[in-house]
C-alpha cells in the first residue's frame, strides 16, 4: 500500500477535493494541516519548494496541488 | 419488428442528447442547475476545477443573504452542488475544450468525451489575473499566491503584501490578519474600491499601511521572496517593501478561449447578454462572471443562473 501524505490547510478548497478524492478511492492517507503545524509546513517547503497547499507525497514522491493525473498515474489508478 | 428496434434506437440516441448543458460549476452554474433540475430538464453541469468556483477559495462570505453569522465559501458552494444533484442534474468534472453553437443540436468537447445538448448555458466564469512585474513568474506558488484562503496561514508573523485593494483584496487582508500584523496594501488606483464596510474594518487596524496610486515593479529575491519594488505614479518615487509572501487580487479574465469568439463578446472580452441572459445564439445563455455586468457577486451570479434556466426552459417549450 502507498504511503500518501496531504500536507493542507482546512480552509484551502483544493485540499478538501484532494482528501475527497483519496477517500473515495478507499486510499489511507495521513493529513497534515501545516496551519497549526509549523515544523511539517517548514517540512513541506523544504521537499517541495513550495509556499502553497495542497502538497501531496505519495511514496517519497512530491505533487504541487491536486494534479488527479499525476495521483492516479503514482497510485496506479485508471 | 424492424421498425420498432429503430425506433428504439432512435429514442436511445435522442435520450442521450441533454436538454441542457451548463458549463461551469460556480455560484451561476449551480443555481442554474437547480432551477433546470425543478424544470426536470435533463441537465449537465461541467465543471473544470472545483464545484463553487471562484467562491469556494473565499474563506468567509457575509453578504450571501440568509446566513446571518455568514458562511464558508467552500461550504455553501457544497450545499448548492448537493441541491443541485438532489433536482437530479449530473456532473461532469472535466474541462469543456471547445463547443459547436450554432443549430438546433449544440455539441461540447470535453477532455474525454462529446456530448450534445438542445440548449447551453455559459458560466463559465472568470479567473484571477496574474501579476505583471519582473520576478512574478519565478516567484509563483513560491511566496506569491492567489488565494490566501488557501496558503494564508503559512505565512504565520511573516511580512505580507496584498496587491489590490477591491473587496476581495480587502476581504483577504481582514483574513491575514489572524496570522500576521505586518501587512501592506499596494493599489494601483489612488483610493479602495472595497465596500465601505470592509474598508472600515481594515483601517481599524492601525499596522495595516497602504500605498496608492502605486505599482507593483517587481518582486525580488534569491530562494525566495525578500521585498517588493513599487513605483508612486503621483511622486514618481520607488519604494521597497520587505515582504515574506505577496497576495495578488488585480480583477479577473473571463473565461471564453473554449468558445472560438461564436459568441458576442465586449471589448473586454465578456459575454454580451439581454436581461433575459440570452446572447446572440438561440439556445445559448450566459450567466454569472463571464457576461457582460457591473456588479459581480455569489448572489447575482445564483440571479443570473436562475434567470438563464428559466430562459432555456421557455426557449425548449417553444421549439
Amino acid at each position: 500500500m502507498a504511503v500518501v501524505k496531504v500536507y493542507s490547510t482546512p480552509t484551502c478548497p483544493w485540499c478538501v477535493k484532494a482528501k475527497q478524492y483519496f477517500a473515495s478511492k478507499n486510499i489511507p492517507y495521513t493529513d497534515i494541516n501545516v496551519a497549526v503545524d509549523r515544523n511539517a509546513a517548514m517540512e513541506m517547503v523544504q521537499k517541495s519548494g513550495q509556499q502553497g497547499v495542497p502538497v501531496i507525497e505519495i511514496d517519497g514522491n512530491i505533487i504541487v496541488g491536486f494534479d488527479q493525473a499525476r495521483i492516479d498515474s503514482l497510485l496506479g489508478l485508471s | 419488428m424492424l421498425q420498432l428496434k429503430m425506433k428504439k434506437q432512435e429514442e436511445s440516441v435522442k435520450s442521450s442528447i441533454y436538454d441542457l448543458v451548463i458549463i461551469g460549476g460556480g455560484p451561476a452554474g449551480l443555481t442554474a442547475g437547480i432551477y433546470a433540475g425543478r424544470a426536470r430538464l435533463k441537465t449537465l453541469i461541467i465543471e473544470e476545477k472545483i464545484a463553487g468556483g471562484q467562491s469556494a477559495t473565499t474563506e468567509h462570505l457575509e453578504n450571501y443573504p440568509g446566513f446571518k453569522d455568514g458562511v464558508g465559501g467552500i461550504e455553501l458552494a457544497m450545499m448548492m452542488e448537493e441541491q443541485s444533484k438532489r433536482f437530479s442534474a449530473e456532473f461532469a468534472y472535466e474541462k469543456a475544450i471547445s463547443v459547436k453553437l450554432k443549430g438546433d443540436t449544440k455539441e461540447i468537447i470535453l477532455s474525454s468525451r462529446e456530448v450534445k445538448a438542445k440548449s447551453i448555458i455559459i458560466a463559465s466564469g472568470a479567473s484571477p489575473k496574474k501579476l505583471k512585474a519582473d520576478g512574478a513568474d519565478k516567484f509563483h506558488g513560491k511566496g506569491i499566491s492567489y488565494c490566501a484562503t488557501c496558503d494564508g496561514a503559512l505565512f504565520r508573523d511573516k511580512k505580507i503584501v496584498i496587491v489590490g485593494a477591491g473587496n476581495s483584496a480587502i476581504e483577504e487582508g481582514i483574513f491575514m490578519q489572524r496570522f500576521t500584523k505586518d501587512i501592506t496594501f499596494v493599489q494601483d488606483l489612488p483610493y479602495l474600491t472595497a465596500e465601505k464596510i470592509l474598508q472600515e474594518r481594515i483601517q481599524n487596524y492601525s499596522d495595516t499601511k497602504f500605498y496608492l496610486n502605486t505599482l507593483v515593479k517587481s518582486v525580488n529575491g534569491n530562494d525566495r521572496v525578500e521585498s517588493v519594488t513599487v513605483t508612486d505614479r503621483k511622486a514618481n518615487k520607488e519604494y521597497q517593501i520587505p515582504a515574506d509572501g505577496v497576495f495578488v487580487y488585480i480583477g479577473y479574465n473571463p473565461i471564453t478561449d473554449f468558445l472560438d469568439k461564436q459568441v458576442k463578446l465586449s471589448e473586454q472580452g465578456y459575454i454580451i447578454t439581454d436581461e433575459n441572459m440570452k446572447t446572440n445564439i438561440d439556445g445559448v445563455f450566459a450567466a454569472g462572471d463571464v457576461r457582460v455586468k457591473d456588479f459581480r457577486q455569489v448572489i447575482t451570479a445564483a440571479s443570473d443562473g436562475a434567470t438563464a434556466a428559466h430562459s432555456a426552459e421557455k426557449y425548449l417549450e417553444n421549439k
